[in-house]
């Protein structure tokens, strides 16, 4: 087909050169590479899913450590659960360096003041994790001195279950996260807020 | 081991293998420097409070609290429900004071010192005779509200500062709120 | 067992702060020059060991004052387990001290049986004895990988967790969790003891001593780690006792006591284990008594694997313990016994006791009063870090900033102990 001469590009949906145009021959590039056809070859995304991906590839942890939740947590870290494999190499210990906040243990009332001065310290975006029965719900802890669930204070994208979670449990959470992130789910304090 | 030098013993019992001195509390830090000092007893082990509110009472009558704050509540372990066979032997004032003390030597000999106190009595710091007692009184104070008198530095330890009442006590709720589920709103 | 007179002293008089035991006071002179600075290291630092939050101030370097704020991990532990019957109250303790979860499950435990007359079959002691070392080497590890950390030996990190997962692989074969293992009953184990458990537990003292030798070979004569911790943190035995300190600080500050040798519980009376002490009361000898503690754990675990009796792993008192379940289905009185325990708890008699247990901290302790019912009336921890953090200040005296780190982490505190 001609081109129409004063009709933009996108006008015909955003198709390569070559396909509008496939009488002309390949370009200067493909023959030095030496292929022929380069839509093949390339990946064509949106810069959404290009920063999801990253951005869910190398989320970084906040070394906020509470109880015995902590302990598997550096247990994942460790090389039998390894959780350099998915991204998480370090754990910073500066909440303005880290994307992700896992809240491993039981949080009581006079930490909940530095917990969510911590949150709060976080550059956007930010994900929670609450690691355990504890952080979720208060765990065993029904009583004046636990927070009953650390989404009273922030808003937090993965519950991870148990007592303590096994390390195999908490990657399962941060797996789930990363789908998550790459599935375009924005962050849970876009969501939702946090009960009151 | 003879206790009969104590200043200010009021009566010794021996159970389970351990024995207990009730001490008048006007007369502790005497007390305790004397088993210190002469009876060798240099480490105390700890530092306990206890509220005998409710105790000996009749089942359904006492003020202890059940879950979910209040004195009534929704408690599923209230005594009346289960029925005590035998009520305990009664207690002569609400609050308890009691240390263990230990003697470093082969087979441990240890020793409970009991002082018994009203509500608002205070008792007098043992920090003089042995400095570990700091913390463990300031934990008294906070969580029993039992007043120290003579301890230096009488805070609240584990609670916040503005922290009001002392959870430990037996009226005090055990407290507590709904967890909220991601569905309600 | 008591400080020997002859014993050389590690400093002259004590160095306990006045008036406050537990706070170190900028002297006046100091603060009149304007020149101090108060800075404020915790509760979430990486250097702490869990939420401890300390009020220093600094001269330069050095720390001149210093005062612990603790309680940011308060549970309530003593409060709820007031409210549960002492079946669901057995739950609770494992977690007051997360590192050495057995010693707490075990300390009430033993309470509770003091308080019934209960008599618990020997296999049960045997294979208690066997779990509470394992979990003083679990603890051990855990103290010296995150330790080390802090110091700058990040590798011991690794190697100790790679050790502490073996130790959690067995905690998993014989209940199914790898913490908070909840195996201990009143009046024996919850469950009989899985077979294949003994032959894995073997392959593990195999390999334990050759990890210490690891361990040692990394750290105990580098030359970086002596200038950190040599000379560090010191504490003479007298200002230990009278601050109440236990375990490995009170054993690396030359006063010989253990519990498991001056009133043996459980079966360390049968077990042959020596107890190591040195007189330096510095950080570097904690760590040495750490070291040599891990040792002798190994030796104990593997007496306990030799000397193992068979029979029952409970107590027969059907008025506390349930019946076996095959019982059910052919004896009335079984079916009623276990329904009571089940629902309404079994009681115990009036009474208080205070149970001690050596636990890989120093001595855990557990006061239990009870009314003669369904639910304690008061339990009480003693816990030795609680205590430990109270020779803070004593042990700060002249210290730099990367000594204060070196000591905290020495004293090997737990801040779910020290809260409860």
């Amino acid at each position: 087909m001609a081109v129409e001469r004063g009709k933009r590009l996108r006008q015909y949906g955003l198709k390569s050169e070559r396909l509008l145009w496939p009488t002309k021959g390949p370009s200067v590039f493909e023959r030095e590479l030496g292929v022929e056809d380069l839509e093949s070859m390339l990946g064509l995304t949106t810069v959404e899913k290009a920063v999801a991906w990253a951005q869910g590839s190398s989320i970084w942890p906040d070394t906020f450590g509470l109880a015995c939740c902590a302990m598997e947590m550096i247990a994942v870290v460790t090389p039998r659960y390894d959780i350099a494999r998915f991204g998480a190499e370090v754990f910073r210990s500066s909440p303005r360096q880290a994307d992700l906040l896992i809240v491993s243990g039981r949080v009581s009332h006079k930490m909940a003041a530095p917990l969510r001065q911590i949150y709060d310290q976080m550059l956007e975006p930010k994900w929670v994790i609450a690691m355990g029965a504890c952080a979720s719900s208060g765990g065993m802890f029904s009583n004046y001195a636990i927070l009953q669930g650390v989404d009273k204070i922030v808003a937090v994208d993965v519950h991870v279950p148990g007592c303590p979670p096994r390390p195999e449990a908490l990657l399962e959470g941060i797996v789930r996260l990363q789908e998550k992130i790459k599935a375009g789910v924005p962050p849970a304090y876009e969501i939702r807020g946090v009960a009151s | 081991m003879s206790y009969s030098q104590l200043p200010g013993l009021v009566e010794t019992i021996e159970e389970h293998a351990e024995t207990t001195l009730v001490v008048d509390p006007a007369r502790l830090v005497e007390a305790c420097l004397h088993l210190r000092d002469d009876l060798g007893f240099a480490f105390l082990s700890d530092v306990s409070a206890v509220d005998y509110l409710g105790w000996a009472a009749v089942p359904g009558t006492s003020e202890v609290s059940g879950y979910w704050g209040g004195r009534g509540g929704r408690d599923l372990n209230d005594p009346g429900t289960w029925g005590l066979q035998r009520l305990p032997q009664p207690k002569p004032k609400r609050f308890a004071m009691v240390y263990h003390l230990l003697r470093l030597e082969r087979d441990a000999p240890r020793v409970r010192v009991k002082a018994y106190l009203d509500e608002d009595e205070p008792v007098p710091s043992v920090v003089s005779v042995w400095p570990t007692a700091d913390w463990h009184e300031r934990e008294a104070w906070d969580l029993m509200g039992i007043r120290i008198e003579g301890h230096p530095n009488l805070q609240r330890i584990l609670m916040e500062d503005d922290w009001e009442g002392h959870p430990l006590r037996k009226d005090y709720p055990i407290g507590g709120e709904p967890v909220r589920f991601s569905g309600e709103e | 067992m008591a400080v020997a007179p002859e014993r050389p002293r590690i400093y002259g008089a004590s160095r306990i702060p006045q008036p406050i035991p537990t706070v170190l006071e900028v002297p006046e002179a100091l603060r009149e020059t304007d020149d101090i600075l108060t800075i404020n290291f915790g509760p979430n630092h990486p250097s702490t060991h869990g939420v401890l939050r300390l009020v220093i101030d600094l001269d330069g370097e050095h720390v001149v004052g210093l005062a612990a704020v603790v309680g940011y991990l308060h549970t309530g532990f003593e409060k709820n387990m007031e409210q549960k019957s002492w079946w669901k109250a057995i739950t609770y303790p494992e977690r007051i001290d997360y590192l050495s979860f057995q010693a707490n499950e075990l300390v009430f435990v033993l309470a509770i049986e003091k308080l019934l007359a209960l008599e618990v079959p020997p296999k049960a002691t045997w294979m208690r004895t066997l779990l509470c070392e394992l979990n003083r080497i679990h603890s051990h590890l855990i103290w010296l990988g995150t330790s080390a950390l802090e110091l700058g030996a990040i590798s011991l990190l690794w190697y100790c967790f790679r050790d502490r997962d073996l130790v959690l692989d067995l905690s998993e074969m014989v209940c199914g969790a790898r913490m908070h293992t909840r195996y201990f009953q009143a009046g024996g184990l919850a469950e009989d003891i899985p077979p294949g458990f003994f032959a894995e537990c073997r392959k593990f003292c195999e390999w334990m001593p050759k990890a210490i030798d690891e361990y040692e070979a990394i750290l105990t004569r580098n030359q970086i780690w002596l200038e950190r911790t040599k000379g560090i943190g010191l504490l003479s035995a007298e200002d230990a006792i009278a601050l109440g300190q236990s375990g490995p600080i009170l054993r690396a500050s030359g006063v010989d006591w253990d519990l498991r040798k001056a009133d043996p519980y459980l079966a360390y009376g049968d077990v042959d284990f020596d107890v190591p002490v040195y007189d330096g009361g510095d950080v570097y000898d904690r760590y040495r008594v750490h070291l040599d503690e891990m040792r002798q754990s190994v030796r104990i675990v593997e007496q306990c694997l030799e000397g193992m009796p068979g029979g029952a792993w409970i107590a027969d008192d059907r008025k506390v313990v349930l019946p076996p379940r095959e019982e059910l289905h052919t004896s009335m009185e079984s079916l009623i016994h276990h329904f009571k325990i089940v629902t309404e708890g079994y009681r115990v008699p009036e009474g208080e006791v205070y149970t001690v247990v050596e636990s890989a901290r120093g001595e855990l302790g557990c006061y239990v009063i009870s009314d003669g019912g369904p639910r304690p009336w008061r339990v009480k921890f003693r816990a030795p870090s609680f205590v430990a953090l109270e020779a803070t200040a004593t042990c700060m005296a002249d210290a730099l900033v990367a000594d204060m780190i070196a000591i905290v982490g020495s004293l090997d505190t737990v801040m779910g102990e020290v809260d409860r």
